[in-house]
């Protein structure tokens, strides 16, 4: 039962995905990816609790694992993707042009959507470093044409730099995982050489050199995907100029997804290098990342463009939660994915009528909305007001989780850096909250039409979600799925 | 593994970085994955699914995706040299300098060979360099599958090989990667009328 809906969890969106192929009118195409992403996230659903329930004690299969953090991570990406699923026919109908001829654009749309969704969805349940990389080289093919799906210049040219950016960082990860495969050779030589327990189990035959080479070849070539400053550059560009539900795919899902294997392998091979380097070198993504990102949080940028530094602040601020390594931080990280996650999706929502009504809105930061939408105004604010930090936001409480964790973890001068730049960050993006909603003359309101009723009623669906979520930071520190994640995600 | 076969992939790489034509460039990896594809078939004989998949991995690498790549080439003529090109031969010492210098700081893998253990090592930074010093769209592809040659020279000389199933899985992301690289270049060129990348450089805060 369970391996069948571990299947099932990745098969129905690419099943979907290809049956869309055959619907003859949009309303048809609309209505298969819908009732496909209903199925999906269902499926997904279950099998989270189904994860959870067994955090103590984990489920393995043959080829997949159900713990704590994969229950955690297919959480999100379900969420994310049925709520990107769920925007996305509004987005498409108020699509003029596309990359592709305009009688397969939409079909064209959903499959590379469910593809993107398939292979995000099954990264968290795979029991293999190198099946698992596959995946996230999969997610690469799936999502690129996405990212240009506009068709425009710039988000040809954000699609190319994505493409061959994270194909190549993800190569360097390759040769780390190679070079870990031959150093545990001795042991396997077989694809079960590269499980996650396996790798726990044998580390300690590795030398310290090959096992330091490996690590940092990995970490390195990962750092690409995720975002991690200083290998980012294709995050602002290819966040700014994707259609609205896959930006919030990219950064609610694609990130944290990949930074759960970056995870895993600090659990797994961490411990046979020199102690706290592995954690020192999470810790160093994390404040380049934060220093990179906090100065662009102050400058008026485009709407996505803004949420899209704010991704890479916010990758930081995770990385620095897990190379702290400390119950409390653990606890911080594990908030800090579902409530980024929800706020940042809502955030690109928002776009959507935000480019409908404004074109220039793609060039010149937002302002005044308040005055011209209240449901776009609703969702913009409680975007940013939870990605900034502001209480009660999940994300105060997670970053006083992280911060409060690398302090007991005696990690000070990094905590106090990494306080520092987050108040400077919640300064950029609390300046960027009131010009957008109140700043500027603006006197012409706009219609309240599908896209502005959508995203208003997501706003307050959400915005209870993020409350509820920082209800929880009340229960998760030392509760059993965070005693396990420190327990290894093994 | 015999040393004309590390010659022959080593100098095909070297080529690329060189050549001006793009059809030219596809045919020298194409014979890079083929020597490196016999080499794999030779290495299998008696294992009748590792030779399985040294077959497909010869006919995608081999085969397939040069086939793919020069059906881009020929929708999209190039008038001639692109100005952003640098010259060759200072394209040639880029290339080397930062191959070597990678090859030179690398520690040992654990490869009984070290000459393939350099090879390879040499061909991933190559393909990286190829991405770095080449404009037309199409070496940006042909950089990656240099590099991921370098992983599967490396692959053929480790002791228990690589598994079966990621050598699978690796051909299944390399023919989509390279599938999507080839609908980009293809747009790239309509878009701009050249395959030219240095002219996608707008995006910038």
């Amino acid at each position: 039962m369970t391996e069948g809906l571990v299947i099932a969890v990745p098969a129905l969106p690419v099943a979907c995905g290809l049956l869309i192929q055959f619907a003859r009118t949009p309303r048809g195409a609309d209505r298969i990816h819908l009732l496909g992403a209903l199925v999906t996230a269902t499926a997904a659903s279950l099998l989270a609790i189904v994860a959870f329930t067994h955090s103590a004690d984990p489920i393995r299969g043959t080829w997949y694992v159900l713990d704590g953090a994969s229950g955690a991570f297919l959480a999100v990406v379900a969420v994310i993707g049925v709520l990107s699923a769920l925007v996305s026919p509004g987005y498409l109908t108020g699509t003029q042009h596309s990359l592709f001829a305009s009688s397969r654009a939409r079909t064209w749309y959903y499959l590379g959507f469910h593809l993107f969704w398939a292979a995000l969805l099954a990264v968290p349940l795979v029991d293999n470093l190198a099946v698992a990389w596959l995946l996230v080289e999969a997610t690469t093919g799936a999502s690129a044409l996405l990212v240009a799906y506009s068709g425009r210049r710039s988000a040809l040219e954000a699609g190319w730099k994505y493409l061959v950016l994270t194909t190549f960082g993800l190569t360097v990860a390759l040769t780390g995982i190679f070079v870990l495969y031959v150093g545990l050779a001795p042991h396997g030589g077989v694809l079960g050489t590269l499980d996650w327990q396996s790798i726990a189990r044998h580390r300690s035959s590795l030398s310290r050199h090959a096992a330091l080479l490996a690590f940092l070849l990995i970490i390195g070539g990962l750092a690409t995907k995720i975002g991690w400053a200083p290998v980012h550059n294709w995050l602002p560009d290819a966040h700014s100029e994707s259609p609205p539900p896959i930006s919030a795919m990219l950064s609610g899902a694609l990130l944290p997804t990949v930074i759960l294997v970056a995870w895993r392998v600090l659990v797994t091979l961490g411990p046979a290098l020199h102690p706290g380097v592995g954690d020192a070198i999470l810790m160093g993504f994390g404040l380049a990342s934060l220093s990179i990102a906090v100065p662009f949080l102050w400058r008026p940028l485009p709407w996505k463009r803004l949420l899209a530094y704010s991704s890479l602040e916010h990758m930081g601020v995770l990385a620095l939660g897990i190379g702290f390594a400390n119950p409390l931080a653990t606890a911080g990280v594990v908030l800090h994915l579902a409530g980024h996650a929800l706020a940042k999706a809502l955030g690109f929502y928002a776009a959507i009528p935000l480019l409908q009504h404004q074109a220039e809105a793609g060039e010149h930061p937002p302002r005044g909305i308040a005055r011209l939408s209240t449901g776009t105004a609703t969702a913009i604010g409680v975007s940013l007001g939870a990605l900034s930090g502001l209480p009660p936001s999940p994300l105060f409480f997670s970053e006083l989780l992280i911060l409060a964790g690398g302090i007991a973890g005696g990690h000070l001068v990094v905590a106090v850096l990494a306080a520092a730049l987050l108040a400077l960050g919640f300064l950029g993006l609390a300046h960027a909250l009131i010009e957008g909603l109140l700043g500027g003359e603006q006197h012409h309101r706009w219609q309240r039409g599908r896209s502005v009723r959508a995203v208003e009623r997501l706003a307050w669906a959400m915005g209870f979600g993020l409350l509820a979520l920082s209800a929880c930071a009340y229960l998760l520190p030392g509760s059993p799925a965070v005693r396990m994640l420190m327990g290894g995600l093994t | 593994m015999s040393h004309a076969v590390i010659w022959i992939v080593g100098l095909s790489a070297l080529g690329v970085v060189v050549v001006r034509r793009r059809s030219v460039a596809i045919a020298l990896v194409g014979l890079q994955s083929l020597v490196l594809g016999a080499q794999a078939i030779s290495q299998a004989a008696g294992a009748s699914t590792v030779l399985l998949v040294a077959g497909i991995v010869l006919v995608a690498k081999a085969i397939a995706l040069p086939a793919l790549l020069a059906a881009v080439v020929s929708r999209t003529r190039e008038p001639g040299r692109m100005a952003s090109e640098r010259h060759p031969l200072a394209r040639l010492t880029v290339a080397l300098a930062v191959a070597l210098a990678v090859v030179a700081l690398m520690p040992d893998i654990g490869l009984a060979q070290v000459a393939v253990e350099h090879t390879a090592v040499g061909l991933v930074a190559l393909g990286i360099a190829i991405a770095v010093v080449r404009r037309p769209a199409v070496f940006q592809a042909l950089g990656f599958l240099v590099v991921e040659n370098g992983i599967y020279l490396a692959a053929l000389a480790a002791p228990k090989g690589f598994p079966v199933f990621i050598e699978l899985g690796l051909v299944f992301d390399l023919v989509v990667v390279v599938s999507v690289a080839g609908a980009f270049s293809a747009k790239i060129h309509e878009e701009f009328g050249t395959g030219d990348t240095s002219l996608l450089g707008d995006l910038r805060d």
